[in-house]
């Protein structure tokens, strides 16, 4: 015998998208507090500083903020694609110094081709080649990342003050175009900040290479399972947060007119904090530029704020460390509730 | 097509049952032509880890446009048998042929290549990247700009798949936004994506509710009509007989029995599940318990992990505990110990109602918990054998604040000698031992505390069968000795050989408790499985 029979399942009960539309209308509020809030906090602070601090809310104090904000900038930028793939890069504030020291000893030399090349292209390629060892030691040789970068942020610095301990001063005037010109009212050290964030934004969001740094941090496993070389992509982003740092140093060695051994010290906390603040977790697959780039602006205005108010240092450091904390432990409740 | 369809009513739906509430099951008849080729053709296959054959000599025939169960106890090998098929143990034996082809699957690229797609029991999405972005993770389209991808493009192709299985999620959400069930549909999705023939679904609905399992059924006869192999692993009988075309049944890696889903009642099935001879010998020994109550359970409630469950151990008894994984024995043990919290309900010990907050309280009223994953709860493997027996009182070898290190290694001597572990010293790290040997550790460092209630969460579980007999005596002679025992284990043999009653588990509930003489393998094995879902 032949019987049909049509079944309904439970779709029927319920149109499918019935559900979802009723959790997105609820996402959408949480979504938005949680993707946008540090912008409404960074506007919120600049203007509660604009109130009570005199002067603080002109154009030349904002482009100051910007400039000062330029080299941790491009410094976090390397740092968060470093954090996005679950690692950590403690050695940025050495490499910067490496960079900076040798490139000032090319720029106080006449000013031929070959020294006007070497002092702009050295601490990019020295930053890149410390960047690369801290990946293959990271990736093939399977060493946490903690710890490689932690031996590097010593080891490299210890070259470098065994290399040339002493300043160098009398960088040639056009050396310090990079770090002290302008075109327009900006300044070029907040060009490269912007040229950079632009060139981080594409490759982290429309390029392959973006794509798996999220995947390798997000989940390693799923993101092998799905064939994607983890090793080279964690060996390319300790090489890019390298690289960057060698550019953060040319800048700052050209903004200050002269290179230091001791330069960078310390830079690696306030890159980390900056990305933290800025909403990535140190558990990797979860950041974005902008929002590094907002959290590296917020720590710079607080610092000048509290400047500017006469705040005592070792209390705008406790101010600091709450900041820090606070930041993230808000940023976790916020996820907690959707 | 030929359709028939089979009114039944499931033996074990509960006591409140509802006339129209009957089960209705359809069987599309599709019968396997003569010259079809089996999409997937397993002969020989077998899979040991270090050991313990996993795997042994199973042949598997999966067939376009059918959806194959494949059922059996935990541990009987159902998900080792289909990760070779996936590829992700390239050190098998045996023939597998795809459509026809014989082929070494090596690598889960190679399986994919193949046609091959896994959904695993444990998600394996990046939860910060958007659906779209984990369909294609690996294989994303090309935009027109050189270098770059296209978001638009792999939006565009994934909600395409997505409609296909009536799977209403935004391709542009974030995993971390959807709900478990949808992120398994992504799962699927994406095993989609490759142009798979052949689906792999490992335990799929083990944390979906009702309507949510009825909308990915939906779903997966859709890939049924559309001629694609369906594996579908499960220990949920119900399900099983409502989705599958042929159900293959595997018992400690062993292919047991495979038929038309049609051909097999409960009855049948979960005999081929679990039924199994006693061969191994299971002492018991110890006399009647006394009356005393060692430790009582009233309503203990965790919603979702278990609900009203009550029962008395006494002390010289010992009671095993079955259910399935999943069914919540372990979440109740880990909440009787103080590990995690339960939301309502009473645990008395010797008579006395206890606030039970962290196992260092329950230590105090003499509990011990031998605990279901040896190396995650059990032991501490950079540390050496005698450290690992007394780092549980540590209080109790302590003279003005310091361990006395002639007691401590008197005990330690000790409890080498009576649960007879094999070590080559008691310094030895406690990882070169073998598993057993780990285990009688692991129940010594218990045993130092003193208890008068011992939980064992699977206390025999992956340990050869000699450690097994030692263990297993060792729990009847504690009996004997007067501790109260609550045995938990997945081997019914186990469980019916040791206990003087058995309490079943299923859905965190009591589902029956049976005295030692009632105890049978079927029985329990059923109530434990079926009924009504």
């Amino acid at each position: 015998m032949l019987t049909r029979t049509r079944f309904r399942f439970s779709k029927d009960r319920m149109p499918p998208g019935a559900a979802m539309k009723s959790q997105s209308r609820k996402l959408v509020g949480s979504v938005l507090i949680r993707d946008y809030a540090i912008y409404f906090i960074l506007v919120l602070i600049y203007f509660a500083f604009s109130m009570t601090t005199k002067g603080f809310a002109t154009l030349n104090n904002l482009i100051l903020i910007l400039l000062q904000v330029s080299v941790m900038g491009i410094i976090s930028i390397g740092m968060l694609f470093v954090i996005l793939s679950k690692g950590i890069d403690l050695s940025v504030g050495s490499i910067l110094a490496i960079a900076g020291m040798i490139s000032g000893i090319f720029a106080r030399n006449d000013p031929t081709t070959v020294n006007v090349v070497l002092a702009l292209a050295i601490p990019i390629i020295l930053g890149l080649v410390c960047g690369l060892i801290n990946g293959v030691l990271v990736a093939w040789g399977r060493v946490p990342p903690l710890i490689v970068t932690l031996g590097a942020l010593y080891a490299f610095r210890g070259f470098i003050v065994w290399y040339h301990v002493n300043p160098v001063y009398q960088l040639n005037s056009w050396y310090r175009i990079i770090g002290q010109d302008k075109i327009g009212i900006i300044p070029v050290p907040v060009l490269i900040l912007l040229l950079v964030t632009v060139f981080a934004s594409i490759l982290l969001n429309l390029t392959r290479f973006g794509r798996y740094v999220y995947a390798v941090g997000g989940n390693e496993n799923a993101a092998a399972a799905a064939g994607i070389n983890v090793k080279l992509i964690k060996l390319i982003v300790y090489a890019l947060s390298g690289l960057l740092c060698g550019l953060a140093g040319l800048v700052f060695t050209s903004r200050l007119g002269a290179a230091q051994s001791i330069s960078g010290d310390g830079f690696e906390l306030v890159a980390i904090a900056s990305v933290v603040v800025g909403g990535a977790s140190l558990f990797g697959g979860r950041g974005t530029v902008g929002k590094a780039l907002v959290g590296a602006l917020l720590i710079q205005i607080i610092q000048s704020g509290l400047v500017m108010l006469n705040v005592p240092s070792p209390l705008q450091k406790i101010v600091m460390g709450a900041i820090i904390i606070s930041a993230v432990w808000v940023d976790l409740r916020i996820r907690k509730i959707d | 097509m030929d359709y028939s369809v089979e009114v039944f009513e499931s033996q074990y739906s509960g006591r409140t049952r509802i006339p129209f509430l009957q089960k209705v099951r359809v069987v599309v008849n599709t019968p396997r032509k003569a010259e079809d080729r089996p999409v997937s053709q397993l002969s020989g296959v077998s899979k040991s880890f270090t050991g313990t054959n996993a795997v042994r000599h199973v042949d598997m025939d999966i067939y376009a446009g059918e959806i194959h169960g494949l059922v059996g106890e935990n541990g009987a090998g159902k998900s080792t048998l289909m990760r070779v098929l996936a590829g992700l143990h390239p050190d098998y034996s045996g023939e597998i042929r795809i459509a026809g082809q014989l082929e070494r699957i090596a690598s889960p690229r190679q399986a994919l290549s193949l046609g091959i797609a896994m959904v695993h029991q444990e998600l394996s999405l990046v939860p910060e990247l958007s659906v779209a972005a984990n369909i294609f993770l690996g294989r994303e389209p090309n935009s027109r700009v050189p270098w770059l991808i296209s978001n638009k493009r792999a939006e565009r192709n994934a909600g395409r798949i997505l409609a296909e299985i009536e799977a209403d999620i935004p391709p542009s959400a974030k995993i971390e936004q959807l709900s478990i069930a949808q992120q398994q549909l992504v799962e699927i999705a994406k095993g989609l994506s490759t142009d798979s023939k052949l689906l792999i679904l490992d335990e799929p609905t083990s944390s979906l509710t009702e309507p949510e399992t009825k909308d990915l059924f939906r779903v997966i006869r859709n890939l049924k009509e559309r001629r694609v192999a369906v594996v579908y692993i499960s220990h949920k009988l119900s399900e099983v007989f409502e989705i599958t075309d042929y159900i293959t049944v595997l018992r400690d890696g062993m292919k047991v029995d495979m038929k038309p889903s049609r051909e097999w009642d409960e009855q049948s099935l979960v005999r081929a599940m679990v039924g199994r001879n006693l061969s191994e010998f299971f002492p018991k020994s110890h006399g009647a318990c006394s009356e005393q109550v060692a430790l009582e359970v009233e309503k203990l409630t965790r919603v979702p992990d278990f609900k009203d469950v009550s029962f008395k151990l006494h002390r010289g008894e010992v009671i095993g505990l079955y259910g399935l994984i999943g069914s919540g024995r372990t979440e109740l043990a880990t909440a009787i110990f103080g590990l995690s919290r339960f939301d309502t309900g009473l645990v008395k010990v010797n008579g006395r109602t206890c606030k039970i907050r962290s196992p260092s309280d329950a230590i105090s009223y003499g509990i011990a918990l031998v605990p279901e994953d040896r190396r995650v709860l059990g032991i501490i493997s950079m540390l050496d054998v005698r450290r690992n027996l007394t780092h549980a009182n540590l209080a109790h070898l302590c003279r003005l604040g310091f361990i006395d290190q002639r007691e401590e290694l008197q005990l330690v001597s000790d409890n080498i000698a009576n649960l007879n572990i094999r070590t080559s010293s008691i310094g030895s790290a406690i990882s070169t031992l073998s598993g057993g040997n780990q285990q009688k550790v692991v129940l010594g460092k218990w045993l130092n505390t003193d208890p008068i209630i011992l939980i064992l969460d699977e206390p025999t579980r992956g340990i050869d069968v000699g450690a097994k007999a030692e263990i297993r005596s060792k729990i009847d002679h504690l009996a004997a000795e007067g501790k109260a025992v609550l045995l938990i284990s997945s081997e019914l043999p186990e469980i019916i050989g040791m206990s003087d009653r058995v309490i079943v588990i299923r859905d965190g509930q009591i589902a029956g408790t049976f005295s030692g003489e009632e105890a049978e393998v079927e029985t329990i094995g059923r109530y434990a499985i079926s009924g009504s879902s």
